[in-house]
C-alpha cells in the first residue's frame, strides 16, 4: 500500500462519519478508529509487513524526514498538540492539497495574505503551495475569521496538514 | 487593441491552406469546402494579407500561400497545426501584461482543455516568487495553455516536468540543439536560461478545475536585447543556433509534443515521462546548491522520484527530498 494511498484513506475516513475501519490485503493491515470526536484520526498501521508499514508511520508524522532544506528544526512536532487541543472547538482547518512549500505571500518583500484576526470570505486566498513551480493558491472555503495561523512561511507542508483555524461565521 | 476570437471559417480556411502545403487551391474549392460566397472568401483572403501573409493569387488557378509573416497569431500558428485539440482556439492579442492572467480569466469562464492565450509583448511577464521576466515584442514565445487534467490535485506538479520535456523535444526538432533541463522545469542551453515555466492550479481539495501552464521562450532576441543583469545568464535559441527561428513553427511542435505527452501522461502515468525527463536532465549525479526562504543546501542531485521530487544527498549521506527551490549548478 502506498503512502498516497494511506493519506488519502485518512482524509476520507476523516471526513465521513465513519468510526473504526480495517483494511487488511496482501499482509499488509491498516487499522483507524476514530475515537468519538475528541482526537484527530490516529492511524495505526499494524506492522504486519516491515516493508510497508515503516515508510507509512514515518510519513504520517508531518515534517518529520521529509523537510528538505531548512535544517531540523525542534519546533514542528509541537504542532500536533496544538491541533488537537484546538480540534474540540469548532474550527473549521485549512489544509493543504498537496506536499509543497507553504507561501504566506505572493512575494518575499509581500506583507502576507491574511494574518490572525482577519475576516476570509470562501473565496479569499489565503496561502499559496509550490511544488516543482507548480503554484496553487489556496482559498479559505468558509466564511469567518482566521484563528490561528499553524505554519511559518517557507515550510514545508504536507498533503492535507492543517495550514490555517479559522472560526466560522 | 488586436485581438482575435477566430471564426470557424477562418479555422477551416486555414486546414486547407495546411493540407495545400503551399500549393493552390481553387476559390471554388475553397467557397465550397467553407460552405460561403466567393466574396466571402475574398474577404478572409484580405484580411490575412493585412496580417502580413503573402497570398499569390492566379486566375484559373486560385491561392496559395506563399509566406508567412513571422508572427505568432492564431493564424500563424494554426497554418499546419497537427494537433488535435491543443491550439485549437487561440486568444492573441500584441500586447498583454502577462498571458497567465488572461488565461486564468478565460479558464475561469470555462474556457476549453487546450485553449492557447499568447501575446507579441508582455509588459509584466512574471517567474517564480514574483521575478519579473522580460518578454519583449516580437522576440519570444509568451504564452499560456489551458489544461483540465482529471488528475488529483497533488499530481498536478507533475505536468511542469512534463512540460519542459516537451519544449525540449520541440527545441531538438525545430534547431538540432539538445538542450538541458534544469530542475524542474528550466532549460538551458550552454548553462544559459532559455524557457521559463510557471504553472498555476486552480483546484478544489479534490478536483482540478484547471492547470494553466505559462511559458517564456526567448527565442529571436539578440544579446543586446536582453537587460545587462541576465545576459551573463540567459540566451535565445537564435543566439545559440545562429540564425532566426521561426516561431509559429517552434509554437506548433511545442503544442504537438505536449499534447502526445500529455495524452500518454495521463494513460500511464508519470514514469514514461519521469525517462524523457531524465533523458534531458542535466544536473543528475552532480553537486548542487539548493536555495528556499529557509535556507541552502549543497549535495549530490540523486534523481527524482516517481512523483518528480527532486533527490539531494548531503554531505553526510542523508537524502533530501525537494519540493521546491532555487537550483544552482
Amino acid at each position: 500500500m502506498k503512502i498516497q494511498e494511506i493519506r488519502e484513506l485518512i482524509r476520507l475516513i476523516d471526513q465521513s462519519s465513519i468510526e473504526e475501519f480495517v483494511y487488511e490485503h496482501d499482509g499488509t493491515k491498516v487499522h483507524m478508529k476514530k475515537p468519538a470526536a475528541v482526537a484527530p484520526v490516529q492511524a495505526a498501521v499494524t506492522p504486519a509487513v516491515e516493508q510497508a508499514a515503516k515508510p507509512a508511520t514515518e510519513e504520517v508524522k508531518p515534517q518529520a524526514s521529509t523537510q528538505p532544506v531548512a535544517p531540523p528544526t525542534e519546533a514542528k512536532p509541537q504542532e500536533l498538540p496544538k491541533q488537537e487541543a484546538k480540534n474540540t472547538e469548532n474550527l473549521h482547518k485549512i489544509t493543504s492539497p498537496m506536499v509543497g512549500t507553504f507561501y504566506a505571500a505572493p512575494s518575499p518583500d509581500a506583507p502576507p495574505y491574511v494574518k490572525v484576526g482577519d475576516k476570509v470570505k470562501t473565496d479569499t486566498v489565503v496561502c499559496i503551495i509550490e511544488a516543482m513551480k507548480l503554484f496553487n493558491e489556496i482559498e479559505a472555503e468558509v466564511n469567518g475569521e482566521i484563528v490561528e495561523v499553524l505554519v511559518e512561511n517557507g515550510q514545508l507542508v504536507e498533503y492535507g496538514q492543517p495550514l490555517f483555524l479559522v472560526k466560522p461565521e | 487593441m488586436a485581438h482575435s476570437s477566430q471564426s470557424d471559417t477562418r479555422r477551416k480556411l486555414l486546414e486547407l491552406f495546411s493540407e495545400a502545403n503551399g500549393n493552390f487551391i481553387s476559390g471554388q474549392k475553397i467557397s465550397e469546402m467553407l460552405g460561403c460566397s466567393r466574396t466571402a472568401v475574398w474577404k478572409h483572403i484580405e484580411e490575412l494579407r493585412k496580417e502580413g501573409f503573402e497570398l499569390e493569387a492566379v486566375r484559373r488557378l486560385g491561392y496559395r500561400i506563399v509566406k508567412t509573416p513571422d508572427k505568432v497569431t492564431a493564424n500563424e500558428i494554426q497554418l499546419g497545426l497537427k494537433t488535435k485539440t491543443f491550439g485549437r482556439h487561440i486568444h492573441f492579442e500584441e500586447e498583454v501584461t502577462s498571458t497567465q492572467q488572461i488565461a486564468l480569466k478565460l479558464a475561469y469562464e470555462g474556457a476549453k482543455e487546450g485553449t492557447l492565450v499568447i501575446a507579441e509583448q508582455q509588459t509584466a511577464g512574471r517567474g517564480r516568487m514574483d521575478r519579473k521576466w522580460f518578454s519583449p515584442k516580437g522576440t519570444g514565445i509568451w504564452m499560456s495553455l489551458i489544461l483540465r487534467p482529471p488528475i488529483p490535485p497533488q499530481k498536478a506538479p507533475q505536468l511542469t516536468l512534463l512540460t519542459a520535456v516537451a519544449i525540449a523535444q520541440a527545441i531538438q526538432e525545430v534547431t538540432n540543439i539538445v538542450p538541458d533541463i534544469k530542475w524542474p522545469n528550466d532549460i538551458l542551453i550552454n548553462g544559459k536560461k532559455c524557457v521559463g515555466i510557471l504553472t498555476e492550479l486552480q483546484a478544489d481539495p479534490d478536483r482540478i478545475h484547471s492547470v494553466i501552464i505559462g511559458m517564456g521562450i526567448n527565442v529571436n532576441q539578440t544579446i543586446e536585447q536582453f537587460p545587462e543583469e541576465i545576459r551573463a545568464i540567459a540566451t535565445s535559441l537564435s543566439i545559440e543556433k545562429g540564425e532566426r527561428i521561426q516561431r509559429a513553427k517552434l509554437i506548433q511542435e511545442i503544442l504537438l509534443r505536449l499534447e502526445r505527452l500529455y495524452e500518454q501522461y495521463l494513460q500511464y502515468g508519470f514514469r514514461p515521462i519521469k525517462l524523457l525527463w531524465e533523458g534531458y536532465a542535466t544536473s543528475i549525479g552532480k553537486e548542487i546548491v539548493a536555495r528556499t526562504l529557509t535556507g541552502t543546501m549543497k549535495g549530490i542531485a540523486l534523481g527524482i522520484t516517481d512523483e518528480g521530487v527532486l533527490m539531494l544527498e548531503d554531505e553526510d549521506k542523508q537524502i533530501h527530498y525537494i519540493h521546491s527551490a532555487d537550483i544552482q549548478l
